[in-house]
């Protein structure tokens, strides 16, 4: 069974890392269709945070079609997020390494890229705010 | 709730319930030989003609319990008024419990009920078993006692009363002080005062006192007054029959009209002219003074004539309205003490009218009492 | 959804010092809510109002339904927790179960004798000798085993340490998750209840502030960041709750539901924490009568 863990510093909201790690444990395989999710009375009895944060989180993974629950039984997963190819993720791991190396000896300290990439990522992935 | 009552006064009333069953214990043991000792010395002491010297020797016995136990009655209300009262709200205030008592599903008043009941039933159980045995341990030395009034406040039902009322003030001023020490104290000081202030203006009046005119003859306390060394008054006091409890006596003429100090001072000039004050006797204290013949005679002459103008006036409590004294004391409060009076007069001992004054066979020569 | 407490212009008044003044709110039902503030701000009398320990001296307060007066049958739907967790110290943990079973028609001796073994608490311990944590948690037991449809904790973590503080806040979702009863939890410490609140209430100096449900606080409230300017040149329907500036820039806290359509300020979202420091500092150094966002449900 999948166990949850919160990052409060990250800035993301608490449901959407429930919903990331659901995803995240989807694509490396360690959640499988058929696997029960744990219980929102179990997922904050570790976490300590509200319940319903966890029945939002289930509603949203429901609504992709990843998991369906089923009422007296439990969550359960039932779909498969497609598997990136892995021909894809090398690519772009390549030219993500080129962007790297370019930066670094334009001058640019190893702090500032960071900034750079944060921010880019958060204004590419940001949710709701116009 | 009343479960719950008993739960958190369980510890302090077992407390006191074992130290009573001590207490009795020793009584038990020390009452008996009490009795044995009254059989022995006092029962018989009439037909032997040696009552006095009896009843002093009796009375010489367990002198240690028998103050004990006397101030162990007049101070038990009062501690349980304070560290029984006083603490059951104060407490829950000062610690914040109250919070978690009055949140659960029970009504204040229903809260309030089974706990000042609970303690207040103990209150009076175990007074009631501690005046029982006490009564009981003096039952022989009450016996020696002129009036029954005496003792009023130590014995019977009256410490009850008292308890209860001490108990009362004590939970009031827990619930209005709010701290724990400072109530306690304020119990005590209350409960002080209440049962002098009852004594000394209530009591009296309660229940209107018979009246009993006799003759000056049959008083034992003749003498003369003077203060200050004025020319000196005329003084009688009488004793209420069968060690009831004497208020007043007062002296009264023909018509009734009772006789005002000015009055008595042109008695004694006109009447008694050959009455000399005794010879000084150093130091303090009552001493008993040798008078002179002459002396006697003339005072002998001067009373027969001072019985002819006057008669005294006994105001009284009888011996047998003891209860019904007892049962007022105990069924309202605040309750009643029979004080020790201040003495009427000062440097008198026979002049007071204090009612627990021993027996004083009639034909003494009284004293006369001057005050310098 | 019918609300849990319902507070009209209620105050408390203490001699000349009011604790709380003109407080209206509503705390809706089946939610875990914040009650948050500085120390002092009426939090605990708000608390005290609402079980009745207190009369309000104006205005009106309701919960559940009636007004808190000591019936019995409505004290078997509430369960408080107060200040400092008070319990008998005299008393074992098992003599204050017995308390709770006696004086509580509806409680579950089962899950309160299960909860106490599951804590590691020993029945025959004296309440006087246990830690803050324990008490805290014996307190939390004997509030939740009575099957309340509210509950009310009074500053339950304040001085608890930090592993205490976590344990409590896990048994007290456990049970809103297995139960579903409205909690009003207060804290002056924001970091708690950001993790388990779905909906706030910011009271300052006793007035209410800022009352919200998290989420619609969060997305509606934004930081803008840009170059210096005049803070009314903003749109009527973005509301500034707080503005600072530098030489060259102004940042400002505002509150909208429209987009914002200037491409000169940075958008960023704002944490909870600082939206309630902003809020606080705004009601106790300017503006008394910050604009409240009523949930409408």
């Amino acid at each position: 069974m999948i166990e949850f863990h919160l990052d409060p510093s990250s800035g993301v909201a608490t449901y959407l890392q429930l919903v990331q790690q659901v995803q995240q444990a989807l694509q490396l395989g360690l959640l499988e269709p058929g696997d029960r999710l744990p219980t929102a009375q179990q997922v904050v009895a570790s976490l300590a945070i509200n319940p319903n944060t966890v029945l939002k989180a289930y509603r949203d993974l429901e609504r992709a079609g990843l998991v369906r629950a089923r009422p007296g039984l439990g969550t359960f997963v039932v779909g498969q997020l497609p598997r990136t190819d892995p021909a894809a993720q090398a690519k772009f791991r390549r030219s993500m390494g080129v962007w790297l190396r370019s930066a670094r000896d334009a001058g640019l300290t190893a702090e500032e890229i960071e900034a750079i990439y944060r921010t880019s990522f958060r204004d590419c992935f940001a949710e709701g705010v116009a | 709730m009343t479960r719950f009552a008993w739960l958190q006064a369980r510890t302090q009333s077992l407390a006191v319930l074992a130290a009573l069953a001590a207490l009795a214990v020793v009584a038990a043991v020390t009452g008996i030989h009490m009795s044995h000792l009254y059989a022995g010395l006092v029962a018989h002491c009439e037909a032997r003609g040696n009552c006095g010297v009896a009843i002093t020797d009796f009375l010489s016995h367990q002198r240690f319990l028998q103050d004990a136990l006397d101030l162990l009655m007049r101070l038990f209300p009062a501690l349980i008024g304070a560290f029984w009262g006083a603490p059951l709200l104060a407490r829950e205030m000062e610690t914040g419990t109250y919070r978690l008592a009055w949140t659960q599903s029970v009504s204040r008043r229903r809260w309030i009920v089974a706990r000042l009941g609970l303690l207040g039933l103990m209150t009076i159980v175990l007074t009631g078993a501690l005046t029982l045995t006490v009564t009981w341990w003096y039952r022989a030395v009450d016996a020696t006692q002129a009036s029954r009034y005496a003792f009023f406040d130590r014995r019977d039902l009256v410490p009850i009363g008292y308890a209860f009322f001490a108990f009362a003030v004590g939970a009031l001023a827990g619930a209005v002080i709010r701290r724990t020490v400072p109530a306690m104290v304020a119990t005590l000081a209350v409960f002080a005062a209440a049962r002098v202030a009852i004594a000394t203006w209530v009591r009296p009046h309660l229940l209107s006192p018979l009246h009993l005119a006799t003759s000056l003859l049959n008083s034992n306390q003749f003498g003369f007054e003077s203060s200050n060394g004025s020319a000196p008054a005329l003084v009688v006091r009488g004793d209420a029959p069968n060690g009831a409890w004497t208020i007043a006596s007062r002296l009264v003429d023909g018509s009734g009209h009772t006789a005002s100090l000015a009055e008595r001072v042109a008695f004694v000039k006109q009447n008694c002219p050959n009455v000399v004050p005794p010879p000084q006797v150093g130091g303090s204290g009552p001493h008993k003074v040798r008078i002179p013949d002459d002396v006697a005679a003339a005072m002998d002459s001067c009373r027969e004539h001072a019985a002819q103008t006057y008669h005294l006036v006994v105001s009284y409590q009888p011996t047998s309205r003891y209860w019904t004294f007892s049962g007022w004391s105990s069924a309202s409060s605040p309750r009643w003490r029979s004080c020790a009076w201040p003495a009427a007069t000062s440097g008198s001992p026979g002049a007071s009218a204090e009612p627990g004054a021993t027996h004083r066979p009639r034909g003494q020569v009284p004293l006369v009492s001057l005050t310098a | 959804m019918t609300a849990a407490i319902e507070a009209v212009a209620a105050g408390k008044r203490y001699g000349r010092r009011w604790a709380l003044r003109d407080c209206t709110l509503s705390v809706p039902a089946g939610r875990v809510v914040g009650l948050v503030g500085p120390n002092g701000a009426g939090k605990t009398t708000l608390m005290h109002l609402a079980v009745g320990l207190l009369r309000p001296s104006e205005g009106s307060i309701h919960v559940l339904g009636d007004v808190p007066d000591g019936d019995p049958a409505w004290l078997a739907k509430i369960g408080f927790l107060a200040q400092e967790s008070p319990a008998y110290a005299r008393l074992t943990v098992g003599q204050h179960l017995q308390m709770g079973e006696w004086l509580n028609p509806g409680w579950d001796s089962d899950f309160a004798g299960a909860r106490v073994a599951a804590l590691g608490l020993d029945g025959d311990q004296r309440a006087g000798t246990l830690s803050g944590g324990q008490r805290a948690q014996l307190a939390l037991t004997l509030a939740v085993a009575k099957r309340p449809e509210l509950l009310l904790l009074d500053e339950p973590v304040a001085s608890l340490d930090p592993l205490a503080r976590r344990e409590f806040l896990q048994t007290l979702m456990e049970v809103v998750a297995a139960t579903g009863l409205t909690v009003l939890l207060s804290s002056h410490l924001i970091a708690d209840l950001e993790r388990v609140c779905d909906h706030l209430v910011l009271l300052v100096a006793g007035r209410v502030a800022l009352t919200g449900d998290v989420d619609d606080l969060l997305s509606s409230h934004h930081l803008l960041t840009g170059p210096r300017r005049d803070i009314s040149s903003l749109p009527a329907d973005q509301h500034a709750i707080e503005a600072s500036h530098t030489e060259r820039q102004t940042s400002v806290l505002v509150r909208t539901n429209q987009p914002i359509l200037d491409p000169s300020w940075t958008v960023t979202p704002v944490t909870l924490d600082d939206l309630v420091l902003a809020y606080m500092r705004q009601a106790r150094d300017g503006h008394p009568q910050a604009p409240t966002m009523a949930v409408a449900r």
